[in-house]
């Protein structure tokens, strides 16, 4: 019961850590547009009155956070499957590894956004373009972190299971897939950060794309319509937070802060 | 009667290619017998350990053969166990489920192989911290999970590489204690690799030591002490200073082989 007490308080003072600055941002801001410091400066009171209209009267705003959230996964889930799967087979087979090292450091070195108008060609203006470059964005970062975390894991771990008798299969999931997270997951974590990124540029360039947060970003463009702009930005990043703070610290929870395998944080 | 080798070693070479050449073993002959308690002791840096890694197949002899009941060892495989000086335990399985892994990989059903997981968890002394992961282990007792990971899948012969090399020296005696224990109730074959030679004098049947740097094996002492010994005994003072006496020159010439290496 005790303990439970200090857990919440602990929370509380790190929400409390978390929300002051952005409360103080927030404050200065508004007072900065409101002697007019700064020209052309929504406030933040405006920005907000702009997601009120654009969620509850005009409700088109949960199409835009759809679109780009389901563009999002897919693109995503498309790069950790490919990204492990490449990565493994680098790292566990010499002659692969020979072959195609030399060219996963130049495709890494491609910006994503610079696929976006090859991709518009080949894959067309709409969806199919920004799944794309999602994927793109993550594959890179996965790939090489699945590849790292094979190598790191223990040679006597993997000698341990060779002598209990382990052959391939048992040997892949039970030995390097959970011995390569401690790497795969900062990986994951950087790849949905990079994903999230390609997504948004990707969605301004193709113009088939009606719905998405980077779309309405760009649309916004045209009516001048600078509050939905910054309501955009404030979007993609409470979103990348989300992400990064719900979904992968869950996931390190659970696997490698639980196993020791990194210290808590 | 002559007694059967268990493991024969015949004319075992190690060359270790790399920028600086170096020969580990050179021509290492030896039998073990069955049920024995074979002490491979010798300096640091002798090939000790590289012969016992030669005999799990884990790494490949650049000379020599290696047989266990007559057959040519070749690769790792579950007629051996081994209980590694790092533990090697992997992190994300629970103590249970490190003992349980070598019977899931041989297909045990899993209640079946709980049963038997249990039972040599608790032969190591460590039932209720079956559901613990091994970090919040002390070294002790994650010695403890990787002699039962060893044993559960009764194995013909346990290779055990300086497993207590990492524990503090209560702990060593006390895991000596228990060892010797288990080995009477089991009787398997086993190989200890070792440094100590209070250790070895303990534990063998046969104490097996190792000369320097190429490592060879120089002489064989065998241990006719009635167990569990007493380590302040007379008789076990006599052999452990018998021992002792082959032992030190060589600790001399591997420190002399550091010296040079350090000078370089």
């Amino acid at each position: 019961m005790k303990m439970n007490k200090e857990l919440i308080k602990n929370k509380l003072l790190a929400l409390i850590q978390f929300l002051i600055p952005i409360i103080v941002v927030i404050v200065l801001w508004e007072i900065i547009v409101y002697f007019e410091l700064i020209i052309q400066l929504p406030a933040p009171s405006a920005i907000y009155n702009k997601f009120v209209y654009l969620m509850f009267e005009k409700k088109i705003l949960t199409n835009h956070i759809y679109g780009s959230f389901y563009r999002l996964i897919l693109g995503y889930i498309l790069a950790i499957i490919l990204g492990i799967f490449v990565g493994s087979i680098i790292s566990l087979k010499k002659i692969i590894s020979d072959m195609l090292t030399p060219m996963l450091s130049l495709l890494i070195a491609i910006p994503t956004i610079a696929w976006v108008p090859v991709l518009l060609i080949t894959l067309g203006l709409g969806d199919k373009t920004v799944i794309a470059a999602v994927f793109l964005g993550g594959f890179f970062a996965i790939t090489y972190s699945t590849m790292h975390g094979i190598r790191m894991v223990d040679k006597n771990l993997i000698n341990a299971a060779k002598i209990s008798g382990a052959k391939k299969t048992s040997m892949f999931i039970s030995i390097f897939l959970p011995g390569s997270l401690v790497s795969l997951i900062p990986g994951l974590r950087l790849a949905i950060g990079y994903s999230w990124r390609a997504l948004v540029g990707a969605e301004m360039l193709a113009a088939m794309v009606k719905w998405g947060v980077g779309k309405m970003i760009y649309t916004s463009r045209f009516w001048n319509d600078i509050e939905a702009m910054f309501l955009g930005l404030v979007i993609i990043g409470i979103g990348g937070l989300l992400l990064d703070q719900l979904l992968m610290r869950y996931i390190e929870r659970v696997t490698v802060e639980r196993w020791g395998m990194i210290s808590e944080g | 009667m002559k007694k059967e080798a268990k493991i024969k070693v015949e004319g075992l070479k190690k060359v270790f290619e790399g920028e600086n050449k170096v020969t580990a073993l050179e021509d290492v002959n030896m039998e073990i017998y069955g049920n024995e308690f074979a002490v491979i002791l010798g300096p640091s840096g002798c090939g000790k350990s590289t012969l016992l890694y030669l005999m799990a197949g884990f790494e490949k002899p650049t000379k020599g053969n290696m047989y266990l009941d007559g057959k040519k060892i070749k690769k790792p495989g579950p007629d051996r166990g081994f209980v590694f000086q790092d533990f090697a335990l992997y992190p994300w399985r629970t103590v249970l489920k490190n003992v349980t892994f070598p019977l899931e990989l041989k297909g045990l059903p899993k209640v079946e192989a709980q049963k038997m997981a249990n039972k040599y968890i608790k032969m190591v002394g460590l039932d209720g911290f079956e559901n613990a992961f091994p970090h919040t282990l002390s070294g002790g007792m994650k010695q403890r999970v990787g002699i039962a990971r060893a044993l559960v899948y009764e194995p013909e012969v346990l290779l055990m590489d300086e497993p207590f090399g990492s524990l503090d020296a209560q702990t060593r005696k006390q895991m000596q204690i228990e060892l010797e224990k288990i080995w009477e109730k089991n009787k398997k074959t086993v190989v200890f690799v070792t440094h100590s030679v209070i250790e070895a004098v303990y534990l063998a049947d046969r104490v097996f030591v190792m000369t320097a740097r190429p490592g060879k094996i120089k002489d064989i002492v065998k241990v006719n002490l009635i167990r569990p010994r007493d380590y302040t005994d007379e008789n076990f003072l006599k052999v452990r200073e018998k021992v002792l006496e082959i032992l030190e020159s060589e600790v001399e010439k591997s420190m002399h082989q550091k010296q040079e290496i350090e000078k370089t």
